[in-house]
């Protein structure tokens, strides 16, 4: 009768269960991303850092304002990026769409939605690519910085460094975030997860591409906007 | 698992939260862009600091919205949410001290290193520059560099 | 979702009780003891290259020991050993450099955390919350062979032609970032970097996977506040690992960019001897000393924290008394946990720090001294008036309480950016860690090995040797530490190869004899410990009991020789804390007896 006592006053972490209610699995996506996001944090606050201890800084508006199939020297600030922007939230969305499913054990909706997540996420990827080609025919690399900052004095070489390095381990994140996709495609259609009753893969792939997403929010602001 | 639910209506549900969601997002995507354009014919410096500040703070909803909708932290037990959002506040310290300590090392050069403020404030002369003459630039500022380095290593 | 239901998902397919063994099919050499996925045999991995690892950093720190006890000696046999890097019988100052710095990174990484909580998580966690096994045994498995990875290529980076890195355990650049800057800042420097990348991999899949265990794996009735303090400090620990480790990944990815990819992010304004000025500008080798002391401080208390829980532990069993204050003991480890991420930067504060923010920091290290103090207080009152068994894990856990109080109140005197910027990179800096965090975390990790020793192996170790070990070990300790202090006071700075040629420090040259004399004896014992363990894994004393030493908690309701799943039958539920030792006139109460009619509930 006494254990009865403990067991409503402490349900929750009385043992015996997940006080979260959750799989083990899902707690260490959860934690593992945790960790992800001091090591982009520590990459961003490096960033702002540098950026504090040093008396100029590039113009984004004046770096990033081509997009492809434009003509030579055009100016239009922002828009090629608010285009990828767009396309990561879609893709964030077609993820939800597939979580949601998996939930519901409709494979052939999770199959179309991580379809389109994938096709989303390589997007992303192309539109990184031609925005690294286009920088460096510019001239800008690691260690070689072109641009000006905005008072018109010389510019630091930290602020390609940083791009280059972060937008770079991100777009790796997007890479291995579009391989796990894959795998989960694969999975699904070859009736994996209907034989093990449940999609919670699916939900931990999810987790990740969603950190994916939620970490472009805060590159896409610190080296675009502000 | 609790969220197994199949029912129609929870389905339904939760597809409207995610287009609410969505359509939230890129309201806040497209005022954070409009700033940055707004931002762009802005020279005091008071009003840029202001700006930038919204975004941040437009950058943290955002960021709120996916993790709380899409990553479904929301709909998770209390303790889950406690123990993903507490460790995080870490990141106040993080930021603040790193940044209070890059702007005074920033400070301290400005005042003892006369060659560090000295270079920041020469202009480089055509402000559309083509990367070469850029390149160029550098390289001269390279060889000022040399002649000053040893001093830096005395 | 049931801790049995997990197991099955995992484990099902290869189960292997030892008792019944016959009933299953057997596991083949590699699986069980090679690529072996029972949490047991991991901790056991863990431990013995965490060994091998111990005795080759106390071997640097003897042969560097030997050039500042006799700096005009010569030593023929060190050529012998060390070639060129000991030309004449004298070693070279780049090997000394390196020496120091291999002791560090090896001591620090590899020996205290790694083999520390790498071996007591995996061993103790699943016995003690009473799991079958990890999580994830597969990732419980990586984590051992990134670790295992990491120790080969740190192994052999003291082989190439340049040597091993050299510039301290902390990497600074521009020592680690330039090639040109010194022969170990070369390929020594890419193996380094690579060792320690492999190393964080490591602690984070073994720490994500401790933090999943203790939250979703304990047994029935085995609440939070119900669980032994081992199991706190450990789930305390792989909290700080896996919030600090990815702060110092990203200051490597940095590191590498610098050292290969022509970038600045840590240089600005360099020049070198025959190189001239380099290009690189604009960075700040402050911001490397932030992100790596970010990692740095929080790694300290993943040293120590683990060697808090065991010694509350093993001095409350062999106290037979109740742990003192046991909700403060969590309440002090939380603090501590917390306050390790906030407290990085009085590491740095004579390179410039903003005094303003060198005020906080001061302020908030000195806010440590509040939840250390509550600990100590509370295992001096955990042992008075108990019913003492001098066993050499509860002596080892008594040295463990001396030489905290003892380094850490040397801390107080660092904590201060005021005494800092006298006692700055001084031997009392070298004193002040060795004690608090490489001694004391030693002490506590010899203090688990002998109080779990009969758990893992079915044996005894021998007592005599143990006693021999112990006294040899403290009293070397404090004789080699002690007298590092006063020098330190002196001014004497820390890495340099040679005092003898500075009139202010010769007075102590005699003193460093002394120390290195010392250091030498107790390095010598320490084999006094190698053979009693290895000895005793075949030859040792068996255990007969379950219970050797009359414990409540739950590893000890496990057979002598727990097969993979611990428990042969159901997972035992548990009804009270860990500490009813001398209730109600009885000795010991273990978890899993019911509450009694006429007992009262505390935990």
């Amino acid at each position: 009768m006494s254990t009865t006592t403990t067991a409503t006053t402490t349900k929750l972490w009385g043992g015996g269960k997940s006080p979260f209610d959750v799989e083990y699995g899902k707690l260490m996506m959860w934690y593992f991303l945790m960790s992800d996001a001091l090591t982009f944090g520590a990459f961003l606050i490096s960033y702002g850092t540098i950026r504090f201890s040093t008396n100029g800084w590039p113009d984004p508006n004046k770096v990033f304002k081509s997009y492809p199939f434009a003509a030579e020297g055009v100016n239009a600030p922002l828009v090629f990026v608010s285009i990828m922007t767009f396309i990561l939230i879609i893709s964030s969305v077609t993820m939800v769409l597939a979580v949601q499913a998996g939930k519901e054990m409709k494979k052939k909706a999770v199959a179309i939605n991580l379809i389109l997540t994938i096709i989303g996420g390589i997007a992303f990827l192309s539109c990184q690519a031609w925005e690294w080609n286009h920088l460096h025919s510019e001239g800008a690399w690691w260690g070689m910085n072109p641009f000006l900052n905005a008072d018109g004095s010389a510019s630091s070489t930290n602020f390609t460094n940083y791009f280059f390095t972060i937008t770079g381990f991100h777009g790796f994140h997007v890479l291995s975030g579009v391989v796990i996709n894959i795998v989960m495609l694969i999975m699904t259609l070859t009736d994996q997860f209907e034989k093990r009753g449940h999609y919670l893969m699916i939900e931990k792939a999810g987790l990740y591409w969603h950190f994916v997403d939620l970490v472009w929010v805060f590159v896409f602001t610190c080296f675009y906007l502000i | 698992m609790s969220h197994t639910a199949t029912h129609e209506d929870h389905s339904a549900e939760v597809r409207k939260e995610v287009t609410k969601v969505t359509i939230i997002l890129s309201v806040l995507t497209v005022i954070e862009l409009a700033l940055g354009f707004y931002m762009m014919g802005i020279e005091a410096a008071g009003t840029r600091l202001l700006i930038k500040g919204t975004i941040v703070i437009l950058m943290l909803a955002k960021a709120f919205y996916i993790v709380a909708y899409f990553m479904h932290l929301k709909h998770e037990v209390k303790n889950l949410i406690m123990t993903v959002c507490v460790p995080l506040c870490i990141f106040f310290w993080f930021i603040t001290a790193f940044l209070i300590d890059g702007n005074s090392f920033r400070n301290l050069r400005n005042t003892y290193d006369p060659h560090f403020k000295a270079q920041s404030t020469i202009k480089v002369e055509k402000k559309e520059v083509e990367h070469k003459e850029a390149k160029e630039e550098k390289v001269e500022k390279k060889e000022g560099l040399q002649l000053d380095a040893p001093r830096t290593a005395d | 979702m049931s801790n049995e239901a997990v197991l099955h998902t995992h484990s099902g397919a290869h189960d292997d009780h030892e008792d019944h063994s016959h009933e299953h099919h057997e596991q083949s050499f590699i699986s069980k003891y090679v690529f072996s996925q029972d949490h047991k045999m991991i901790a056991k991995q863990f431990l013995i290259t965490g060994m091998v690892w111990a005795v080759l950093g106390g071997l640097m720190s003897v042969l560097f020991r030997l050039q500042l006890g006799y700096p005009d000696a010569n030593f023929p046999w060190l050529e012998t050993i060390l070639g060129k890097w000991a030309k004449g019988g004298h070693i070279t100052p780049e090997a000394y450099y390196a020496l120091v710095t291999t002791h560090g990174t090896v001591l620090v990484f590899f020996v205290l955390t790694a083999g520390l909580s790498g071996t007591f998580a995996n061993f103790l966690i699943p016995l003690q919350i009473g799991a079958r096994d990890m999580a994830s045994p597969f990732m419980n498995m990586l984590s051992y062979w990134f670790f295992f990875a990491a120790s080969i290529v740190m192994l052999s980076s003291i082989f190439v032609e340049t040597g091993p890195f050299s510039g301290g355990w902390t990497a600074y650049p521009p020592l680690s970032a330039l090639g040109d800057a010194s022969p170990g800042s070369k390929s020594g420097m890419d193996l380094w970097i690579v060792s320690m990348a492999l190393f964080v991999v490591s602690s984070l899949l073994g720490g994500l996977n401790y933090i999943a265990t203790i939250l979703n794996m304990r047994t029935k009735g085995m609440s939070m506040t119900r669980l032994p303090l081992t199991i706190w400090a450990l789930f305390f620990t792989a909290v700080l690992g896996v919030l600090s480790f990815p702060v110092l990944l990203s200051g490597f990815i940095l590191l590498i960019f610098d050292r290969n990819f022509g970038t600045s992010f840590y240089l600005s304004d360099i020049f070198i001897n025959g190189v001239g000025a380099l290009p690189n500008e604009g960075g700040s080798a402050i911001l490397f000393q932030h992100l790596f002391w970010f990692l740095g401080h929080p790694e300290v208390y993943i040293i120590l924290l683990p060697a808090m829980g065991m010694v509350s532990e093993i001095l409350s069993v062999n106290s037979r008394k109740p742990i003192f204050g046991y909700m403060a003991m969590i309440g002090s480890l939380f603090a501590i946990a917390i306050l390790a991420f906030l407290v990085w930067a009085h590491h740095m504060f004579v390179t410039g720090l903003n005094p303003l923010l060198g005020s906080v920091f001061v302020l908030l290290t000195l806010l440590i001294a509040v939840p250390s103090a509550i600990k100590v207080f509370n295992w001096l009152t955990t042992l008075w008036r108990g019913n003492i068994r001098f066993t050499p894990g509860m002596l080892f856990a008594i040295g463990f309480v001396s030489l905290f109080i003892s380094g850490g109140l040397t801390g107080i005197w660092l904590g201060n950016s005021a005494l800092d910027i006298h006692l700055h990179d001084t031997y009392f800096v070298v004193a002040h860690f060795h004690i608090v965090m490489g001694v004391a975390s030693m002490f506590g990790m010899f203090a688990g090995i002998y109080h779990w020793f009969p758990k893992m192996y079915g044996r005894f170790m021998n007592n005599t040797l143990a006693y021999i070990h112990f006294w040899v070990t403290i009293a070397g300790a404090y004789l080699i530490f002690w007298p590092m202090h006063y020098q330190g006071l002196a001014g004497m700075p820390r890495r340099y190869y040679d005092f003898s040629i500075w009139e202010s420090f010769k007075q102590f040259q005699d003193l460093n004899r002394f120390i290195s004399l010392v250091a030498m004896i107790v390095f010598a014992v320490q084999f006094c410990f190698l053979f009693n363990f290895f000895y005793s894994i075949f030859k040792g004393r068996k255990v007969l009991t379950q219970n050797p030493w009359d414990a409540n908690t739950l590893e000890w309701t496990a057979p002598i020789n727990p097969g993979h799943g611990n428990w042969p039958g159901e997972i035992p539920e548990v009804y009270r804390w860990a500490y009813d030792y001398g209730k109600d006139g009885v000795d010991f109460i273990p978890q899993t007896t019911p509450v009694g009619a006429d007992e009262s509930v505390e935990h």
